[in-house]
């Protein structure tokens, strides 16, 4: 006799919880950024950072817009190198610009990533301050890569390691001021640059009166030119 | 010419192979699955290009709501063989508990006033089982009266104003960062807050694994909406500063290089 059972229920049934199944699970586990700030105590002085070089120094001012409904609709980042040019001569209420318009001078960029394998946005301008770590750091990665290399990712990360804490080469030294009202994710973003442009020296602080005084004097400019 | 006979083909499938296949797919999807733990903010965190995992051991998480709750909560060791169970999420929460109860009472000179030793027995239970807790020290007693709904509904801060829940004011929601005064042992006034208590009793639970991860910085998780305003999380990296845990992560999703 021949005994022939019918799978097809048992079948049903187990597409129906393996759907489920599918449906609630979260495949991606979250990423973390590491993150180490400076001690809070105030008698330590970051002498470091007013020790590098000016022409090193980019400072970032995040600012972000948000929509009613509290969803940010727009992060833009202000950036100058250097000192602040604060000078009016001329006396029309604007800051006048420099004799070297390359420092010090409020510049607006926004974080838009790579396009077509080339940097775009705020990423391009970090980049082109950091370029020689860069080359450096990808001559290396393509003597790791090439086939029958010996070197190992712990020796090439203990070579890119040196290269990005190199004293002797040009480094930018960046300073990322977030206003109050910037986005969690603009700061996110900004610290994600850094790690992008292997840059080993930035730190967080917080916005002050000339910040603001510069990001103001921008937005006038802006809108004496529309 | 002999009549061609058609032969009968009987339209019944073997479902064996298939239910084969679908148990084996079952089996997987079964044992890879992890549900997400319910939180008291649906939080979307902001992309890095980061390639590390967050732990699922010995980590504190801290949740920052998009109105600047703050919720902290904590896993220790997954693995019951290690220091006997003691290591447990579960006994090291028990631990935190009391102890957070204990400094906050040493700090302020307030009684975290629970009607009976049943109560506080009973809160401690409960809160050994809690992934995510935030509610002010004075609001305790209380808040572990609850049945687990209106708890939820207390740290989701929905409907508020409504039935049982009428006395939860908005501030009573999260764990405060509102300055408390004490005189320290030199006699000198300092000041500290709820949060600062709490960070303090997670690191001090007991399990050495976590203290280690949090020292090193990956036992501290930072998990803050991505539309969250900078000042409401820099309250909270302000506060982690100020009790010297410089080094922690904050959680993101993954994101390449193109975005």
């Amino acid at each position: 006799m021949d005994i022939h059972v019918d799978f097809t229920p048992m079948v049903d049934m187990n597409m129906l919880l393996i759907s489920f199944f599918m449906l609630c699970t979260t495949m991606i586990k979250s990423q973390t950024l590491n993150i180490t700030l400076p001690s809070n105590d105030k008698n330590i002085e970051q002498k470091d950072l007013a020790k590098a070089a000016e022409s090193e120094a980019i400072t970032l001012i995040l600012t972000s817009e948000y929509n009613e409904n509290g969803g940010v609709t727009d992060n833009t980042i202000y950036y100058f190198f250097g000192k602040p040019y604060l000078e009016d001569n001329d006396g029309d209420g604007l800051i006048d610009i420099p004799e070297d318009p390359s420092m010090g001078v409020l510049h607006a960029q926004k974080f838009v990533g790579d396009a077509e394998g080339t940097q775009q946005g705020i990423r391009a301008i970090l980049h082109d301050r950091n370029v020689s770590v860069l080359e450096k750091i990808d001559s290396l990665k393509k003597v790791w890569r090439k086939p029958g290399s010996t070197m190992t990712e712990a020796e090439f990360e203990a070579q890119a390691k040196k290269v990005r804490n190199d004293s002797t080469i040009s480094r930018p030294v960046v300073v990322i001021k977030a206003t109050p009202e910037a986005s969690w994710e603009s700061v996110i973003s900004a610290l994600d640059e850094m790690q992008i442009n292997q840059i080993t020296r930035y730190q967080i602080n917080e916005i002050n009166a000339v910040d603001s005084a510069m990001i103001l004097d921008f937005k006038n400019k802006q809108k004496l030119n529309r | 010419m002999g009549k061609v006979k058609m032969k009968r083909k009987s339209t019944r499938i073997d479902m064996t192979a298939m239910s084969d296949v679908t148990v084996l797919l079952l089996t997987f999807f079964m044992l890879t699955s992890t549900f997400l733990s319910k939180e008291p903010a649906t939080v979307i965190t902001p992309s890095s290009v980061s390639e590390i995992k967050v732990p699922m051991t010995n980590v504190a998480t801290i949740l920052v709501s998009p109105q600047g709750k703050v919720f902290v909560g904590v896993t220790g060791e997954a693995d019951p063989e290690v220091a006997e169970g003691r290591w447990a999420s579960d006994s090291i929460r028990r631990d935190i508990f009391l102890k957070a109860i204990d400094s906050y009472e040493n700090y302020t000179g307030k009684k975290v006033a629970f009607a009976s030793e049943m109560d506080k027995k009973q809160a401690i239970e409960q809160f050994a089982k809690m992934n995510m807790f935030g509610v002010p020290f004075d609001r305790i007693p209380e808040f572990f009266k609850l049945k687990s709904d209106d708890q939820e509904h207390w740290l989701s801060g929905k409907d508020l104003g409504k039935g049982a829940l009428t006395n939860v004011k908005p501030q009573d929601v999260g764990i405060p960062l509102t300055d408390i005064r004490y005189t320290d042992p030199e006699g000198n006034v300092a000041t500290t807050n709820e949060f600062q208590i709490w960070m303090r009793s997670i690191y001090n639970s007991g399990n050495d694994n976590l203290q280690e991860a949090m020292r090193k910085g990956e036992g501290i998780a930072v998990k803050a909406d991505q539309s969250t305003r900078y000042d409401v999380v820099h309250d909270v990296l302000d506060n982690l500063q100020t009790i010297k845990y410089n080094r922690f992560t904050v959680m993101t999703a993954l994101k390449t290089n193109e975005d």
